[in-house]
């Protein structure tokens, strides 16, 4: 250590200290030569200039240079993508001094056929992948790919409306008349976000798995764009019909990806996964066709199953309490809830990678999702009445008990279903609180938990992919030898814990928050709090025993000594899911400024009806017809079947 | 001057942004590039980073320091507001509360800043010696640049959850560093603990902070300055918050015997210091979550110095200084935050004893120091307790890096880690270490509390201002007005706060001693020194001779060989042959210029440190002065001193002095004059006692029993109750009945066609039976006023013969097509009406049907009516 002269001289001084230095010098006596020139305009412009491309051209040039010599080929796709999120960033971004609003290019034409145009297209890809052949993985491969990111392409433009507190890009089409059910699609910056979720989730979660996946890739690209097609159909669709059309359609992709592709026992575990939701639905079905008839009913004309009318019915307490039974536990099985949670973590260990981090991501947001909207949405006073037992469910079995459980696992996987069970309590209990806070923190938290915990199963998917098992007891000491692999694990995992900076502390903390300041929760609101917050500390204890016992101390089995570190595709796949937990983490005013207007409508149209119809017998007399809110788009006639006028 | 604040004005002074991003892009470029880098880069990266982010503190100091005087004695802030982060709900009228990423700089966290980047730096200097031959050279940079970075964020956030990132973040960190030599289980462990603890104490403060925005309505520290009242000033009972029964409902029932006589309220400013306390026990290691901290050693030294005794651990006392006006509001929580810091300045001070790890001494002492700390803002003496941060700050980090120097001599021959740092492997360094001496010396005293040195100002302030300060509710009188009594401290408090603190003072003074002439003097008790054979000598691993490249080929060789184990040096004695000690070898050798430069500077600041504030010999305090609008609005009528208490100040310091004369005689006497000899008689005398205190009290093996196995068992039960309950019996359950069904049913579809025939043939016959019985049934249907019809229902050639009028009797003798009757009833009658039915095969049946009025009207006679 005396020596540490030679030590300069045994090492070569970095190469690109010196040009790094020239450019500084050469960007600043330019400034300097132009402002002495007394042009001082053309410095600020020539400042600007290049200001202006700053914000893109930097994370690009960080992430060009980040891959070492032996990953060279992922330099252009990583310098691509972290322009691209930059850009989205920039773009999108507030919490500066003003907000760019249409920088006076009008107002935007809402075009009524993207959402037709976002959820179609992986429905005609999925088609379209049935005629290619089938000795072709390759182009398959390929062609799924393509579709997939040419959806999220086409559902950008979605972010260039502000979405306040209305629906946007609305479409609604008469498909049978007579029985009132129409095609109608819409957005709100609720849905935004999932949608947005969704179209970015299934593209790294397919691109994954095709490193994996070597057998029926063709019937396997078709179950992911039809998956596709149908969660993003159930997330926009606003009639009630077409709702359970989609909800159903996504039941079977999933289904066959879980029993085809699935581990040892996938056969059972599909069974499970899809007995559970199955029943769940056809409740919500018989609730959704009762409403609809009720419409009818007391509107004396055809029945809806639009949504907007059938927020309009009032019913009595004892009928709305059946219905809102029906769609809830349709709901909080798929959410999963406590003790209707026990198909997750069988399906999640024995689903393919591609398909746990869909499950995961997107599927299980259909819960939360569907609560928020329908069950709130339809039936508001028994969502009030039943809002502080829930929310102890959410809590109890939520948080702490799926906190509790995945402590005790020793497969990494059903480790990773239980803590979802414990971030969906957070989610649910921020719906349950439903003060304007709380509902913007559970959509995030929605956003934000597909995102941790899609990387978190992708992650698993890589050991797994090398070492064909899951088991905690298998690994040990990884650190050394899949370096890169330990720090996105270690990264996704305090994302999982809620670290402040990471995706998971916002919504956690505004969760938390809200419940506090909740009124809805009767005299529980803050012993809930307290317990939602006792939940931080048992994530960091599941979280990081696995952390330890997967990545440090010593190797222990001679099968761990020459794995490989993560591949070119993984680190493709697993870059931009890491990148957004920093995003989230630090600008969530980004996604908070298009949820606000919504959540606010959802927590104003509550309290309207609370107010109205007060607890404990909320209202009892005969079914009533409500005014249409204001914020619902307008009605279209159920006459005789027309297109939507374009607006 | 002018330039300064027209770039920086007070509103935007986004130097901040500079102070912050330097250590980040430090952490970043190390952390991604490092590994390709090279040391060389490396090391100017992460040196550069932390100076550049010193200097930019300093302008900034500078800068807020000429506010001060142009404002006048102002609490000035400069501010810099990143962008909108997040928002809240709460406030009296549930308003928005905007949470953005914005910094702050003031008296106090200037102060704090500088003492961060300034002794950051020189451990950082310090590290590029200590740590250079480690292979993950860059990775420890990277982390030690990210930690100031998070370091930063804590002590400039605005707001707390701002500070949350950084508070987090150097958790983050100190988990990351702990485990450094991550290959040894211990150690990530150890992380592990120390992350897990402070989880704990972040669940006080993320309780804080929900508490703070529902109550105060914000945030940032100025926005829960001004809504602090409503925090004990509340206008009604139900501002307060009731812990039993939970929330405030009442228990009814078969529960009524859990509901109290009287509501247990307590109220928000007590809720609020409660939790926040939490948190600040968690990262200050007080008790009861202390324990995280003495395993926090198995991290590399710099780390423990800068980590875990310079700054991270006196974020606790930071915060609680920072919201000293929210704590000053219940006497009850600053009465505990004294208590609690008081206890664990003895109960650390005890353990600090009897240790034998040069690191362990040193990190109970830690522990104890930040107890000290604590009693001192615990008594309102939030100037006396940051005082103590800042002192403590130099004399520590000179400690841990003169142990680290210590260490690093005895690693050239001593290759196991416990080995290495046992005191009784040492002795004598004086003569081989003499700049480690010195330094070492000048901080042993500083903390023993030597008068005139900066340990004594700060440690006595606190201990007179504990005697003589005790807290008030500031609003006594109106509670007393509203028949609520306001919690107060006994009187008794501030005399013993103040003996506890001498006698841990004393004993601080003993155990440093104690190590001190241990390590530095005596005879050196490591190894025979003497001329090395040649082959020991290149043979041994540390050896100073040894060329750069030598050492490098060396590593290479050990890492082909041992792959498995090769990461550091440092990481156990894995890599290294063990040498015979009793070989005769080199002496222990002084550090490098980057381990004694940062020694020095560290040593004269924990001499002379105390000029800033002398508290009894002379008014002119600067420290108290620079940070009296802090803290002036928090205490004015609450922390309230005793009558004469200026006549106190001379009697009281004389409790300090006798401190560090009784203890350091003890120790001179014990282990200079008497070589140890006295010391070794009493553990022979207690040896119960004495195997206690090196078991640490046993508190970790009492939390393991009784916490940690509760968490167990609760998890192993829910984990088990899933399996065989909830997956069990609900689901599987319910799919058996389902099952039992589908046999029983499916015995019927056995596929034999004389079955099915058989099967229809008795169905066949069955139904044949059902047309030919005639079957009477009638619908009633009241017509209102009494007036009832009653329709028998239809079949293939039925003849209809009633009796309407309830006799018995048949109306009519033969059967004929009445279908229909009616009849009128007085209200409160019933009749029984028969009804026969003849078929076409003359076969009858009768039926009797009652019919009955009710004596009121009822609903639906009323609404026809």
């Amino acid at each position: 250590m005396a020596t540490l002269n030679s030590h300069d001289a045994g090492e070569t001084r970095p190469r690109w200290l010196f040009p790094l230095g020239a450019a500084v010098v050469v960007v600043a006596s330019l400034v300097i030569l132009l402002r002495s020139l007394g042009d001082a305009k053309a410095a600020d412009d020539f400042l600007a200039a290049i200001g202006s491309t700053v914000p893109y051209l930097l994370p690009a040039l960080v992430a060009w240079a980040i891959p070492d010599e032996k990953h060279k080929a992922l330099r252009l796709p990583l310098a691509v993508m972290a322009a691209l999120i930059a850009f989205f960033v920039a773009r999108l971004w507030v919490g500066g001094a003003e907000v760019a609003a249409g920088e006076g290019e009008g107002p935007i034409v809402e075009s009524p056929h993207l959402l037709t145009w976002i959820l179609g297209l992986p429905i005609a890809g999925a088609i379209a992948v049935l005629f290619l052949p089938r000795q072709a993985p390759r182009a398959l491969a390929g062609t799924t790919l393509a579709i997939m990111l040419a959806t999220l392409a086409i559902s950008l433009p979605l972010l260039r409306v502000p979405m306040g507190r209305e629906f946007h890009f609305n479409q609604d089409v008469v498909w049978l008349a007579r029985f009132g059910i129409h095609y109608h699609v819409a957005i709100d910056g609720i849905s935004l976000w999932l949608v947005l979720l969704t179209v970015f989730i299934v593209p790294i979660a397919a691109y994954a798995s095709f490193g994996s996946i070597h057998t029926r890739i063709k019937d396997w690209c078709f179950a992911l764009l039809l998956l596709e097609g149908g969660m993003l159909g159930a997330f926009v669709a606003l009639d009630l019909f077409s709702f359970y059309v989609f909800w159903e359609l996504m039941l079977v992709p999933m289904y066959v990806m879980i029993g085809i592709w699935g581990g040892t026992n996938r056969i059972k575990a599909a069974i499970k996964f899809f007995l559970y939701t199955m029943f769940g639905s056809v409740l919500m079905l018989g609730a959704i066709l009762y409403l609809a008839y009720a419409y009818a009913k007391v509107s004396g004309g055809t029945p809806s199953f639009d949504y907007f009318e059938l927020q309009r019915v009032l019913l009595p307490r004892h009928v709305q309490l059946w219905l809102y039974g029906a769609f809830t536990l349709s709901f909080l099985i798929k959410v999963p809830m406590w003790p209707v949670h026990t198909w997750l973590p069988d399906a999640h260990t024995e689903a393919p990678t591609g398909g746990s981090v869909i499950l995961a991501a997107v599927m299980l947001k259909l819960g939360t999702y569907g609560y928020l909207r329908f069950s709130m949405g339809l039936f508001p006073e028994a969502a009030a009445e039943f809002a502080a037992n829930l929310a102890g469910v959410a809590v109890l079995g939520g948080i702490l008990y799926g906190a509790l459980c995945a402590w005790k696992q020793d497969d990494v996987k059903r480790l990773v279903a239980y803590s979802s069970v414990a971030h969906l309590g957070y989610v649910m209990l921020g719906l349950f609180a439903a003060t304007p806070a709380s509902l913007e923190g559970s959509v995030l938290q929605m956003v934000n938990h597909g995102i941790s915990t899609g990387a978190l199963f992708l992650l698993v998917g890589v050991i797994y992919d090398r070492r064909h098992t899951r088991q905690v007891d298998e690994f040990g000491g990884l650190a050394k030898v899949m370096p890169v692999y330990a720090t996105l694990f270690v990264i996704a995992t305090l994302a999982s814990i809620g670290l402040p900076g990471t995706n998971g502390f916002i919504g956690e903390f505004m969760v938390i928050t809200g419940t506090f300041v909740s009124n809805k929760l009767g005299h529980f609101n803050g012993i809930q709090a307290v317990g939602a917050a006792i939940g931080v500390i048992l994530g960091a204890l599941y979280m990081l025993g696995v952390v330890q016992k997967m990545f440090f101390g010593p190797i222990t089995k001679p099968e761990n000594k020459r794995l490989a570190d993560v591949t070119n595709r993984e680190i493709l796949a697993l870059a931009p899911v890491t990148a957004m937990i920093f995003v989230i983490g630090f600008f969530p005013n980004i996604f908070l400024s298009q949820i606000q207007g919504a959540a606010a409508r959802v927590q104003d149209e509550l309290a309207a009806r609370i107010e109205a119809n007060p607890a404990p017998r909320f209202y009892e007399g005969p079914m009533k017809l409500l005014a249409r809110r204001p914020e619902a788009p307008k009605a279209t006639p159920n006459g005789p079947a027309t297109p939507a006028p374009a607006q | 001057m002018g330039l300064l604040e027209s770039l920086f004005p007070a509103e935007n002074f986004s130097l901040i942004a500079f102070i912050l991003g330097m250590p980040l892009l430090g952490a970043l470029v190390n952390g991604v590039w490092g590994r390709r880098l090279g040391k060389p880069a490396v090391r100017l990266m992460a040196l550069s980073a932390v100076g550049a982010s010193f200097l930019a503190a300093v302008v900034a100091f500078v800068a807020l320091q000429h506010r001060v005087e142009v404002e006048g004695h102002e609490h000035v802030k400069l501010y810099w507001t990143a962008w909108q982060w997040m928002h809240a709900n709460g406030g009296r009228s549930v308003t928005n509360v905007p949470i953005d990423v914005r910094f702050s700089i003031d008296a106090l966290s200037g102060v704090m800043m500088l003492v961060v980047t300034g002794v950051g730096f020189l451990i950082h200097l310090y590290s590029t010696a200590y740590m250079a031959e480690d292979k993950a050279f860059w990775r420890f940079f990277a982390y030690l640049n990210l930690f100031i970075f998070s370091m930063l964020v804590l002590i400039l956030g605005d707001n707390l959850p701002v500070l949350f990132i950084g508070w987090e973040g150097v958790g983050l960190c100190s988990y990351l560093l702990i485990g450094f030599w991550y290959d040894v289980g211990a150690n990530t462990a150890a992380g592990k603990k120390a992350f897990i603890a402070n989880r704990v104490g972040d669940f006080g403060l993320l309780c804080a902070m929900f508490l703070l925005v529902h109550y105060a309505g914000a945030l940032d520290w100025t926005g829960i300055q001004s809504g602090a009242n409503v925090l004990a000033d509340n206008p009604a009972e139900a501002y307060r918050i009731h812990v039993w029964p939970i929330g405030g409902g009442t228990y009814q029932g078969i529960f009524a015997f859990l509901q109290p006589a009287h509501p247990v309220t307590i109220s928000a400013a007590t809720a609020v210091g409660l939790a926040l306390l939490l948190g600040c026990t968690g990262k200050s290691a007080q008790i009861p979550l202390y324990v995280w901290l003495p395993d926090a050693m198995a991290g590399p030294t710099p780390v423990s110095a800068l980590i875990h005794a310079a700054t991270m651990v006196t974020a606790g006392v930071y915060l609680i200084c920072r919201l000293s006006f929210v704590f000053v509001l219940s006497p009850f929580v600053m009465a505990t935050v004294a208590v609690i810091g008081v206890s664990t300045a003895l109960f650390a001070a005890t353990i600090a004893l009897v240790q034998n790890d040069i690191k362990k001494v040193l990190a109970y002492s830690t522990v104890s120091q930040l107890g000290f700390m604590f009693l001192g803002v615990g008594v309102g003496a939030f100037t006396s307790g940051f005082f103590h941060v800042f002192t403590h700050a130099f004399f520590k980090a000179c400690l841990f890096l003169g142990a680290g120097s210590v260490i690093h001599a005895m690693h050239a021959r001593i290759h196991d880690d416990v080995q290495a740092q046992d005191i009784r492997n040492m002795g004598g360094l004086k003569k081989y270490m003499p700049i480690t001496y010195w330094t070492f010396l000048a901080a042993t005293c500083a903390i023993a509390g030597l008068p005139l040195l900066s340990g004594f100002f700060s440690k006595d302030a606190i201990l007179f201002e504990a005697f003589v300060n005790h807290s008030v509710n500031p609003f006594a009188q109106k509670l007393a007005d509203r028949h609520s009594g306001a919690w107060a401290p006994p009187a008794m408090l501030g005399p013993s706060l103040y003996v506890a603190g001498v006698v841990a003072a004393t004993m601080t003074a003993f155990y440093m001693f104690r190590l001190f002439f241990l390590t530095f003097h005596g005879d050196f008790r490591g190894w025979v020194i003497g001329r090395a054979p040649l082959a020991a000598s290149r043979a041994g691993h540390g050896d100073l001779e040894d060329t750069a490249d030598g050492e490098e080929a060396h590593d290479e060789g050990k890492g082909t060989h041992e792959h498995e184990h090769g990461a550091d040096e440092h990481g156990g004695d894995h890599g290294h042959h063990e040498e015979n000690l009793k070989d005769p070898g080199r002496a222990p050798h002084e550090s490098p210029w980057q381990m004694t430069v940062p020694l020095i500077v560290l040593a004269a600041f924990s001499v002379f440190a105390g000029v800033l504030n002398p508290a009894p010999l002379t008014k002119k305090l600067a420290l108290e002065h620079w940070l009296a609008p802090v803290f002036e609005s928090a205490i004015k009528g609450t922390v309230i001193a005793r009558e004469g208490a200026e006549h106190l100040e001379l009697p009281l310091m004389l409790g300090g002095i006798g401190a560090f004369v009784v203890g350091s005689g003890i120790a001179y006497w014990m282990y200079i004059a008497q070589k140890g000899a006295p010391a070794a008689r009493l553990a022979e005398q207690a040896p119960g006692l004495h195997r206690l205190l090196l078991d640490k009290w046993r508190i970790d093996e009492l939390y393991e029993a009784t916490v940690l196995s509760a968490v167990d068992a609760l998890a192993e039960t829910a984990a088990a109750f899933d399996q065989s309950f909830v997956d069990g019996i609900l689901a599987k359950l319910t799919a058996l009945v389902v099952a039992a069904f589908g046999t029983i049913l499916r015995t019927l579809q056995n596929g034999v066609v004389h079955f099915y025939a058989a099967v229809m043939v008795v169905g066949l016959a069955a139904m044949g039976w059902f047309f030919v019985t005639p079957h009477p049934d009638a619908t009633v249907t009241p017509e209102g006023n009494g007036d009832y019809t009653l329709v028998a229902g239809p079949g293939i050639g039925y003849g209809y013969r009633w009796d309407g009028d309830g006799d018995g009797k048949p109306d009519k003798d033969v059967f004929d097509g009445t279908q229909q009757i009616k009849l009128h009833l007085e209200p409160g009658k019933s009749i029984v009406i028969r009804l026969e039915v003849m078929n076409a095969f003359g076969l009858t049946n009768v039926r009797a049907i009652p019919v009955s009025r009710p004596s009121a009207p009822t609903m639906l006679e009323v609404g026809q009516n």
